[in-house]
């Protein structure tokens, strides 16, 4: 039975995942900045060991509320065809095995994020993840 | 010293040379080769029967075919053995210089670089050469057949010259000797094979790798000398090889000589009834290497350490000296990634050295480590500035292929122009050379489709049907300027401005100079060609020009004038790795301005900035100076208490400038110039990135952008 690891966090009052494959690595949250004239959902650039990478705010590429960062806001450093980018995160919760099976196509109507970041809803329990598209996250439109 | 030795009943295969290693060497040689006829044949046809020209592209086409041959590139050599046979026949006179034989020679090297590459990529060579061999062929029988003979040249030499048997020191081993001592008693002939090479043949050690393979079909190599490794290393034109053989004389000689670019073959019997001792004396024929003393027990498998190859060949007086080392270019990068890193590193060390110092100021060991760090800095710069020179590439490596893209072009469009190439030998970083080129082909297929006129209208207005297309380069302080300038018939200025005006993008009564509705051609979706040609105007503008030269620092400018024709001007930055900086805060964020295009600071009281047409504007000397708000353009919050005082960074190129307000002068730093990436990288006015000392990511502002920005897109 096929099975996918996943990280799993939190972001707003949802909980999402994405494929272990894709993370480099998870950091805390360092000095972001600001590139004028960006896209709005780039949050800024950061120094990561010597190289710039750009920083995804995920609230606002989802139209959600953005968050207060706290101790446990994270970026997750994410490998997606050879470019490397952040997306940050309210908190990093587990790495998680699921069943391919338990992975459901996304509902049309999303839980108030725009169905073509979504690959589909995995569920754990009584949980609810969102699992992410993460082709789309940079560019697409 | 045993290079060649195939002793007993072993293998025989024992040379210690692959022809992979080689591979390389023969790709760098053949493509420069290949440049090199591709250059000579453009300037034969301008110059026609040149005798020196011809012998310098038939040289050119023969190693060509000759190191294709030794690595059995068959098409290559088939291809190149034809050129070579038409070469040839103008070389003796026997056929004139036409334009069909130019052409049909472009197109051989046209191929042959096809066929190159796809060996470079490792593939096998899937172009044909049939079709170009065959139409030389038909150009060759104008008068008679092609020789068929491939070395008829090389053969010519083999003219006998009597020499007189030179016993050659073989410095052979004491089995060795054995070995040779067998043979004679056994009545098999032993043969001194004397064989001397063409001196501009590329690598010799292959012709001495080949010919004792070919021998080893005919008897046993005994040895070579110099050997395999000695050849390599030096530039002996010459080797010898000691054969036990039951061929005759003449067969071994013709076999040798089947091989390319060897000019001469000597065989003697080699006479061991000559005690060794005699030897001793220096034998008359020069041998590159000097006699290395063989411990007398040395087995034929046991090669001797690769040390005393160097040893041996240094201290020879047919060593050469080698002036030049071709480097990977991936390590070149490795180093001024390093440095960079160095650069980052040593400017936090000065910022907690400052900090020691501002905390602990009576200690001398924070002076100390200050003083350190001064010295570490100069040292640092020196580093770098020798790290950068080794990046530098001769501009001359872009213009190159312009010569023949002018010749194609003018051709197709049917007009007579000479390009005239100036500064080639003016360096600049290899980032830069590696990217201009595109930008610089445009503004130069622009020329001649659209600056140049045809030969008729140029006589109609006087002047030369000749057309001249210039390429000129120099260094302008911190910058590189290259000039595009035709002697055509100028810009229609009236025809910018109609069509700027009917697309809107400037207003009907705005008064502009004659040079601002030049540059009006920059602005994205702009052309004014009533008819889209094959060569320029297929739907990429001169904007994308602009932009490319922009993404690199730079800009362009241009000067027309009706019925003189057009320059275009560009400036670049010499190096795109690292540059200093002038560090300015606007809002708290903190931007790096290239240094190397910061004219001035000013501090300039708010009551002198006047708005006029939406642009904010300061007398500067009597001169008005634009100015941008850095903090508009970025679209930053007013600040609640405006200053009376706003600092005024004067940024430009050449007579361009423009000043722009930010709240703080924060210094001057060397920064490291890193891209945004492909997510960021054409932002408006931003350059790039770079990390200062305290790790912070900072971004470097394109003045470039924000200065061609100014000039071109007035508002109204």
């Amino acid at each position: 039975m096929a099975e996918e690891q996943l990280v799993t966090f939190s972001l707003g009052s949802e909980e999402f995942a994405v494929d272990i494959m894709r993370v480099q690595e998870i950091i805390r949250i360092p000095p972001i900045t600001r590139v004028p004239n960006a896209p709005e959902y780039i949050e800024g650039v950061i120094n990561l060991r010597g190289n710039v990478i750009p920083v995804v705010s995920l609230a606002t590429r989802f139209g959600m509320i953005r968050t207060e960062e706290t101790d446990l806001s994270r970026i997750i450093v994410l490998q997606v065809q050879s470019k490397v980018f952040g997306i940050r995160v309210d908190a990093v919760t587990e790495v998680l095995h699921l069943d391919s099976e338990s992975i459901e196509p996304p509902p049309p109507i999303a839980v108030g994020v725009d169905s073509q970041f979504i690959r589909g809803v995995g569920k754990t329990g009584e949980r609810l993840l969102i699992l992410l598209e993460l082709d789309q996250i940079m560019g697409g439109d | 010293m045993i290079g060649v030795t195939s002793m007993g009943q072993d293998d025989g295969k024992n040379q210690g040379v692959e022809l992979g290693e080689f591979l390389d060497f023969y790709l760098l040689d053949s493509q420069e080769q290949i440049e090199r006829l591709g250059a000579g044949l453009l300037q034969l046809e301008k110059e026609g029967g040149n005798i020196g020209l011809i012998n310098d592209l038939f040289r050119s086409a023969h190693s060509l075919k000759g190191a294709s041959g030794t690595m059995g590139f068959t098409p290559i050599v088939e291809i190149t053995h034809a050129a070579e046979d038409l070469l040839d026949r103008l070389r003796q006179g026997k056929m004139e210089v036409s334009l069909e034989m130019i052409d049909l020679l472009l197109a051989v090297t046209d191929r042959v670089k096809a066929m190159l590459e796809q060996v470079e990529k490792r593939q096998p060579i899937t172009h044909g050469s049939e079709d170009l061999v065959n139409s030389m062929r038909a150009l060759l029988n104008g008068e008679k057949p092609p020789a068929t003979e491939s070395t008829a040249a090389v053969l010519s030499h083999e003219e006998e010259t009597p020499v007189d048997f030179v016993p050659i020191d073989f410095r052979l081993t004491q089995q060795e000797s054995e070995k040779v001592d067998e043979a004679h008693n056994m009545g098999h002939g032993v043969y001194q094979i004397e064989v001397t090479l063409d001196p501009n043949t590329l690598m010799k050690a292959v012709r001495a790798v080949m010919s004792t393979q070919r021998l080893e079909g005919m008897g046993k190599v005994i040895k070579l000398i110099p050997s395999v490794e000695e050849l390599e290393a030096g530039q002996a034109n010459s080797f010898s090889i000691l054969l036990v053989s039951d061929e005759p004389a003449d067969e071994i000689k013709k076999e040798v000589l089947e091989i390319t670019d060897i000019t001469n073959v000597t065989v003697f019997p080699y006479l061991t009834a000559e005690p060794p001792s005699k030897e001793q004396v220096p034998a008359p024929k020069e041998v590159a290497a000097p006699s290395v003393s063989e411990p007398p027990k040395q087995t034929s498998t046991v090669k001797s350490p690769p040390a005393a190859a160097v040893t041996g060949t240094a201290s020879g007086e047919g060593s050469t000296q080698v002036h030049t080392i071709r480097v990977d270019t991936v390590r070149m990068d490795n180093l001024i990634n390093l440095v960079g890193e160095m650069v980052i590193t040593r400017t936090r060390l000065v910022q907690i050295g400052l900090d020691l110092k501002a905390q602990y100021s009576t200690d001398s060991m924070v002076n100390n480590l200050n003083e350190a760090n001064v010295y570490l800095g100069r040292l640092m710069n020196d580093l770098q500035e020798s790290v950068m020179r080794l990046r530098m590439v001769a501009i001359g490596t872009v213009f190159n292929r312009f010569p023949r893209l002018v010749r194609d072009l003018a051709k197709k469009t049917g007009k007579e122009i000479d390009l005239v190439l100036k500064g080639e030998d003016t360096e600049l970083d290899k980032t830069v050379v590696e990217v201009i080129g595109d930008p610089l082909m445009h503004l130069i297929r622009n020329s001649v489709d659209h600056g140049i006129e045809s030969p008729e209208e140029r006589r109609a207005a006087g002047k030369s049907a000749h057309g001249t297309v210039t390429l000129d380069a120099y260094h302008d302080g911190n910058h590189i300027a290259i000039l595009i300038s035709d002697d055509g018939g100028g810009l229609d200025l009236d025809k910018i401005k109609n069509k700027a005006i009917s697309k809107g993008l400037i207003g009907e009564r705005e008064e502009l100079s004659d040079n601002d509705i030049a540059n009006l051609i920059f602005l994205p979706g702009f052309s004014t060609a009533d008819k889209v040609t094959d060569i320029s105007g297929r739907g990429v503008g001169m904007d994308v020009v602009k932009k490319a030269l922009n993404n690199l620092g730079g800009m362009v400018d241009i000067a027309t004038r009706q019925g003189k024709g057009t320059t275009f001007t560009i400036r670049l930055p010499l190096t795109l790795a690292i540059i200093q900086a002038l560090l300015v805060e606007v809002k708290e964020e903190i931007y790096a301005v290239p240094l190397s295009s910061v004219l001035e600071t000013l501090l300039v009281n708010r009551s002198e900035i006047k708005t006029v047409g939406g642009l904010q504007m300061v007398q500067l000397r009597g001169n008005t100076l634009p100015l941008i708000s850095l903090q508009e353009k970025f679209g930053l919050p007013d600040s609640e208490i405006p200053k009376d005082e706003v600092f005024v960074v004067v940024v430009g190129f050449g007579d361009k400038a423009l000043g722009l307000i930010v709240d703080e002068l924060r210094g001057q730093q060397e920064v490291v110039i890193k891209s945004l990436g492909d997510f960021l990288n054409n932002l408006p006015g931003i350059a790039g990135a770079t990390i200062l000392g305290d790790g912070k990511v900072t971004l470097i502002l394109d003045i470039g952008s924000l200065l061609q920005d100014v000039l071109v897109t007035r508002k109204i």
